[in-house]
C-alpha cells in the first residue's frame, strides 16, 4: 500500500509503429499504461497517475495526476504517433508535474516508456538522474523495442543513478510473441509494492490470459494459495538452477588452479562444526594416494581432538586449499596431535598412519621449529612402533568423538 | 555566548512535528534528518544527516504551535559541515527549483566556531510567528559532495505556552 503518484511517459514516436511486438509496439505500450495505471490507483486509493507523451510537437501532458482512472484510460485515445521521442524533457515534464501534486504526502514515481532509440549522451540522462534522486523521485524505465547505440547501457545507469534502497527499477522487454503488458506483470515495477500489485496482477494475468494463458494451468482466481504456492516455488527453483549455474562456472575457473579441486563430493563422516575445516583438506588429499587419505583421517581428528587454542593455528592453515601447504599442515597438525599425548586413541589412530617410517620421519624433518633427533619425539616415535597392529577399531571412536 | 538564550528560551525539540518533518536529497536508510534533529539521536556522534546525490539538503520542520526562534544551532565537522545556510519561515512543500524564489528569512554563512556550537542569533522580527522552517543547506565547508550534519538545535519560545504559565503565575499571586 505505497502511497504515491505516478507520472507515465508514453513514447508515441515513429519508431513505435513497428509491429514486432503485438499487434504494434504504440498498442502493446497503450496496454501495459492502462495495466499500470489499473494497478496503481487499485494499489492505495488516494493513489494518483498522469500520463504525458515524449514525442510529438512536444512533450504533452495529457492528464495531470489524478484518481481518475476513467479519466486517465480516456485520454489515451486518439493520440497521434509521429515525431521522435524527448526523452530529458519528457521526465523533467514529469517532475514538474508531480511537484505540483495535491497530496504532498505521495510519493513520486516516473515511469518511461521507451520505444526509441537513446541519442542523449550518457552523462545528460545521469545528470537528470541525480536530480530526480535529490527530489526524491523514483523512476522506472521499460526498455523495449530499438536497442542500438547502446541504449540499454544508457538507461540503466539513468535508473542506477536514480535508485535509492531499490526503488527505481528497469525492464527490457524483448519483441516476441508475449505482449509487452503480460511481460510486465510479474517484474518489480508491479510486484514490488507488496500483495497489493501482486494480487492485481494475478488478476489481471487470469483476466487476459483466458483459461489457456494461466501459469502452471492453474486459475488463481480460483485458488489464490496454490497459485502463491506454484509461483513460490517456481521462483525458487529458477534461483537454485541460477545458483547452479553461478557454481558451475566457479568450479569450471577453479578446475585450471589445481587437480585438488576436482573432487568436493568425497565424503567422509565428520561433524558440522568440523565439516567447514575439513573439508578443504577433504578436497585437497584425494586424489593422493591411500597413505595420505589415511593421514587425512588422522589430521581430521586431532584437529577435533585437540585443544581449541592448539588448533586454531591448524586451521586456520588448512583453510588454504593448495596441494603444497596442506601437506605442511597435515605435518603441523600431526605435529599437535602427537604432541598430545594423553590422547591414546589418537596415538594409536596415528600408528596407523605412521606404519610408513620413511613417510613420517620426511614429515617430522620438514616441520618448522621440530629436531627429528629430539629425544621426546624419538620416545614417541618408537611408543608408536610398539603399539602398532593393535585394534583398528579406533578409528570408528575417533569418529565418535569428532561429533561432540 | 549566554546572552544567546534568554531566561525563557528553551530548546523547541519537544515542540518540532515529527510526523511532518520532510527531508529532501538525504541518504535514505542509513543518515536521515531525524539523526541530526531527534533528542538522543542527534546527540550520538556516529548518526548524523547527510546528503546523497550533492552536497544540498533541504529540510523542512514543522511545530506543533506557533513558537518565536531566537537561535539556531548546526553542529558539524570542517571538512563536510555545511556552509551556507538559508532558512525560510512558514513555506511549506518547497523544493530545491524553487529555493531562489523566494527571499529567505536568513542566510547564514556557518564559521567553524559555529560548527562547534556557537549559536548564530536570528533577526528577532522576523522568526515572531514561526509554524514551520525550511532548513536550506547550500553547501559546504570544503566543496565536497557530501554534506554532513551532526546535529540542530533551535532555541526559542512557545508564544501559546508562555503566556500560559504567565497566567498561572499571575493566579498563585
Amino acid at each position: 500500500m505505497v502511497l504515491e503518484a505516478t507520472m507515465i511517459c508514453v513514447d508515441n514516436s515513429e519508431w513505435t509503429r513497428n509491429g514486432d511486438y503485438s499487434p504494434n509496439r504504440f498498442q502493446a505500450q497503450q496496454d501495459a499504461v492502462s495495466l499500470i495505471c489499473g494497478s496503481k490507483t487499485q494499489a492505495n486509493p488516494e493513489n494518483t497517475v498522469g500520463i504525458l507523451t515524449m514525442a510529438g510537437k512536444g512533450v504533452r501532458v495529457l492528464v495531470t495526476p489524478t484518481s481518475d482512472l476513467g479519466k486517465i484510460l480516456g485520454c489515451m485515445h486518439g493520440l497521434e504517433i509521429g515525431g521522435e521521442m524527448n526523452m530529458t524533457s519528457g521526465i523533467q515534464v514529469a517532475q514538474l508535474a508531480l511537484k505540483h501534486r495535491q497530496n504532498k504526502k505521495q510519493n513520486q514515481r516516473i515511469i518511461v516508456f521507451a520505444g526509441s532509440p537513446v541519442t542523449y549522451d550518457k552523462k545528460v540522462l545521469e545528470m537528470i538522474g541525480k536530480k530526480l534522486k535529490k527530489n526524491s523521485v523514483s523512476l522506472d524505465v521499460i526498455s523495449f523495442g530499438e536497442d542500438d547505440n547502446g541504449k540499454p547501457e544508457k538507461l540503466e545507469a539513468l535508473v542506477n543513478s536514480v535508485n535509492t534502497s531499490d526503488s527505481s527499477h528497469i525492464v527490457h522487454v524483448p519483441p516476441g510473441s508475449n505482449a509487452l503488458s503480460d511481460v510486465l506483470l510479474s517484474t518489480p515495477i508491479f510486484t514490488e509494492d507488496g500483495e497489493g500489485g501482486s494480487g492485481f496482477a494475478a488478476a489481471a494475468a487470469a483476466a487476459s490470459g483466458g483459461a489457456g494463458g494461466y501459469d502452471f494451468g492453474v486459475d488463481p482466481n480460483l485458488d489464490p494459495e496454490l497459485a502463491l504456492a506454484l509461483r513460490v516455488s517456481m521462483e525458487e527453483e529458477r534461483a537454485r538452477q541460477e545458483a547452479a549455474a553461478k557454481k558451475a562456472a566457479e568450479d569450471g575457473s577453479k578446475q585450471e588452479k589445481g587437480p585438488e579441486q576436482s573432487s568436493s563430493s568425497k565424503d567422509i563422516p565428520m561433524t558440522d562444526a568440523s565439516l567447514s575445516s575439513t573439508q578443504e583438506i577433504d578436497k585437497g588429499v584425494e586424489p593422493m594416494d591411500e597413505e595420505t587419505a589415511l593421514l587425512q583421517q588422522a589430521i581430521a581428528m586431532s584437529m577435533s581432538e585437540s585443544q581449541p587454542g592448539q588448533s586454531s593455528g591448524g586451521m586456520a592453515d588448512n583453510e588454504m586449499p593448495d596441494a603444497i601447504t596442506v601437506d605442511q599442515d597435515l605435518a603441523h597438525a600431526l605435529q599437535m596431535s602427537v604432541s598430545n599425548d594423553n590422547k591414546k586413541d589418537l596415538s594409536a589412530d596415528v600408528n596407523k598412519v605412521v606404519g610408513d617410517q620413511s613417510f613420517l620421519s620426511s614429515v617430522i624433518a620438514s616441520l618448522p621449529g621440530v629436531d627429528p633427533n629430539d629425544p621426546s619425539v624419538k620416545d614417541l616415535l618408537a611408543s608408536m612402533e610398539e603399539s602398532k597392529g593393535k585394534e583398528n577399531d579406533k578409528k570408528s571412536e575417533g569418529d565418535d568423538g569428532d561429533k561432540q | 555566548m549566554s546572552t544567546a538564550i534568554h531566561r525563557n528560551q528553551v530548546d523547541l525539540v519537544n515542540f518540532i512535528d515529527f510526523t511532518e518533518v520532510e527531508c529532501l536529497n538525504y541518504v535514505v536508510g542509513s543518515h536521515p534528518l531525524s539523526n541530526a534533529l531527534k533528542q538522543v539521536f542527534r546527540d550520538d556522534e556516529d548518526l548524523y544527516l547527510q546528503s546523497d546525490a550533492d552536497e544540498q539538503l533541504l529540510m523542512y520542520i514543522p511545530f506543533m504551535q506557533v513558537v518565536k526562534l531566537y537561535s539556531i544551532v548546526i553542529f558539524g565537522s570542517e571538512e563536510d559541515g555545511p556552509r551556507t545556510v538559508k532558512l525560510f519561515v512558514n513555506k511549506e512543500h518547497m523544493g530545491f527549483s524553487n529555493v531562489n524564489d523566494y527571499p529567505a528569512s536568513a542566510s547564514i554563512d556557518l564559521s567553524s566556531e559555529n560548527l562547534k556550537g556557537e549559536p548564530i542569533i536570528l533577526k528577532y522580527v522576523k522568526f515572531q510567528n514561526v509554524r514551520s522552517l525550511t532548513i536550506f543547506i547550500e553547501d559546504n565547508q570544503g566543496g565536497t559532495e557530501e554534506t554532513k550534519v551532526q546535529k540542530i538545535i533551535l532555541n526559542g519560545t512557545t508564544v501559546d505556552t508562555t503566556n500560559m504559565k504567565d497566567l498561572k503565575k499571575i493566579e498563585e499571586h
